[in-house]
């Protein structure tokens, strides 16, 4: 049963990290690797504010979603000066340099990570409680995502992806739009951390590297980037799959390579075959 | 009548490559403009010193009396400079609606938060625009194309989209970069007919072309411009017969 609740509540995470993402590159066209950093910070604010003050959880991860949107500004930022492949590189960095900040600082317990968050909902219905909460914030936060790209602001944000240019000059302000598409969703991500760091009640920074971005990124590739179905499909799969091969009995040694293999076969399969992603329509997912 | 663009004494320099020298200008409402001189004359470098894509070295510019030299590009636009681009930029992912529902100034979906929440206000302003967007494309017969993806269309219909997605900014200057080149037929007499109309509605209108007989086509007056200076002002007649000119334009001596 706790089997059943963690898959869940890592799909429900899942599910708002790739749809997050999804917002951040598929929609804006902002090519960031740091999604998991603000996952990090979310969790490390959240799970650090309830261990040291024991302060609702509630407001610990709304705290968490704070210092995650305040941080994405000085990425948002950065953009005024660089675009495309550069911002990759800068994202690159801040990903990078604050993990090593986090792994290098003694109030975070380093490398061996933090355990002391506190047990909230403790009880039999514990696990529960947190496929409710968790899905309800990851239904929050797709319903969000969906009802900002088909309003007006969406509207300018994709044609911002299309021409950056053409928008300026029709009116729009950059760089106000990337602040906030950065502050959503990164926003969105810090969520995630927080309600993992309060469930799994151990958070480590090997947790949030940045090989994560190119699992999220595998999720919203293969689900369908630009799409609101697309990231929720891409979490699904890619937290099931794994699970699903764990109960082929490999030995031991094959496991990690053979989900390896299954991963990156299916990225490119699917950039080549189906670019528009399972729920997408091919081609319309060429955002670039 | 006050001038609707008044530019007084415009530099810009890239390095070595002067595209404003000194450069001087006004556009009257209901004027049609026509830039005329050989590539790299500084013509196109002049639309983007107006519209805000480049900063000037030195010099003013004034829209409708407003100092707007120091604007940023898209706060030009919301003070009512209009332009459209050589090479179109339509929003490619889009449809011809979607493109025009980015137009308007001062759109109030423009904040996140209402977007989302979708409040009254919202909701009417994206009427009105997709009222006003419908009606230009009927003008240009083009209301059948409001929901195709915009680079599905024919080229000719393209050209006439960048007009019609400018024309939704509603700003008293409108800048054309070559809106005829490579507009054939019916397209092109309703690119001629709905440029003359905005004229007549009492826009400044500030075209470049490479064909002086698009010009013709098009505009009531006309400057010359080569290295970055404006040589002449006129009606287009008169440039177009000046030897001195045309000598310049097409390096002999044939009165076009």
């Amino acid at each position: 049963m706790e089997y059943l609740a963690s898959t869940i509540l890592l799909i429900g995470i899942f599910v708002i990290l790739a749809a997050s993402y999804n917002l951040i590159i598929g929609y804006g066209g902002l090519n960031t690797v740091a999604h998991p950093i603000f996952f990090a910070l979310g969790a490390y604010t959240s799970g650090l504010l309830g261990a040291a003050t024991g302060l609702p959880a509630v407001v610990c991860v709304l705290a968490g979603v704070a210092v995650a949107m305040a941080a994405s500004f000085v990425l948002a930022i950065t953009t005024l000066r660089i675009s495309g492949d550069y911002l990759l590189i800068a994202s690159l960095g801040f990903q990078l340099g604050l993990l090593q900040l986090v792994n290098n600082v003694e109030f975070t317990g380093g490398p061996a990570g933090l355990s002391s968050i506190p047990d909230t909902f403790a009880g039999p219905g514990r696990g529960a409680i947190y496929v409710v909460i968790c899905t309800a914030a990851a239904a929050l936060v797709v319903w969000a995502i969906w009802r900002t790209m088909n309003g007006p602001f969406g509207r300018a944000v994709r044609a911002m992806r299309d021409d950056e240019l053409a928008c300026a000059a029709l009116g729009r302000s950059l760089i106000g739009m990337k602040i906030r598409i950065f502050a959503l969703g990164c926003g969105a991500a810090g969520l995630a951390g927080g309600i993992y760091a309060y469930y799994f009640q151990y958070i480590s920074p090997e947790q949030f590297q940045v090989a994560q971005s190119a699992e999220i990124l595998t999720m919203v590739v293969l689900g369908g980037i630009g799409t609101t179905l697309g990231p929720i499909v891409g979490a699904l799969v890619l937290v099931v799959l794994p699970q699903a091969i764990n109960f082929l009995h490999l030995p031991n040694g094959l496991v990690g390579p053979a989900q390896g293999i299954i991963f990156t076969a299916l990225v490119i399969l699917f950039l080549f075959l189906r670019p528009g992603g399972l729920v997408g329509t091919a081609g319309a997912g060429a955002a670039h | 009548m006050d001038p609707i663009l008044r530019i007084d004494d415009l530099c810009k320099a890239f390095g070595g490559i002067v595209v404003a020298d000194h450069v001087a200008l006004s556009i009257a409402p209901g004027e049609i403009l026509g830039l005329i001189g050989p590539n790299g004359a500084g013509k196109t470098s002049l639309f983007n010193l107006i519209s805000g894509v480049v900063a000037p070295d030195s010099g003013k510019i004034h829209l409708e009396g407003r100092e707007i030299d120091g604007l940023k590009l898209h706060d030009r636009a919301r003070a009512g400079v209009a332009r459209t681009w050589q090479h179109m930029r339509l929003f490619r992912t889009m449809t011809v609606l979607e493109n025009m529902l980015v137009g308007p100034r001062g759109y109030p979906g423009e904040s996140l938060l209402a977007s989302v929440l979708g409040t009254g206000r919202v909701r009417r302003a994206e009427t009105d625009a997709c009222d006003r967007a419908m009606s230009i494309l009927d003008r240009m017969g083009l209301a059948a194309t409001a929901e195709h993806i915009v680079v599905d269309l024919p080229f000719g219909q393209q050209k006439l989209i960048g007009l019609a997605r400018a024309l939704m900014n509603d700003g008293r200057l409108l800048l054309l970069d070559e809106p005829m080149a490579g507009v054939e037929g019916s397209n092109y007499l309703t690119m001629q007919r709905v440029v003359h109309d905005e004229a007549a509605a009492g826009r400044a209108i500030c075209v470049v072309e490479h064909n002086v007989g698009f010009i013709k086509d098009l505009c009531t007056t006309a400057v010359f411009m080569a290295q970055g200076r404006i040589l002449q002002r006129g009606t287009v007649e008169e440039l177009t017969h000046s030897r001195e000119l045309t000598e310049l334009y097409f390096g002999t001596a044939e009165a076009h």
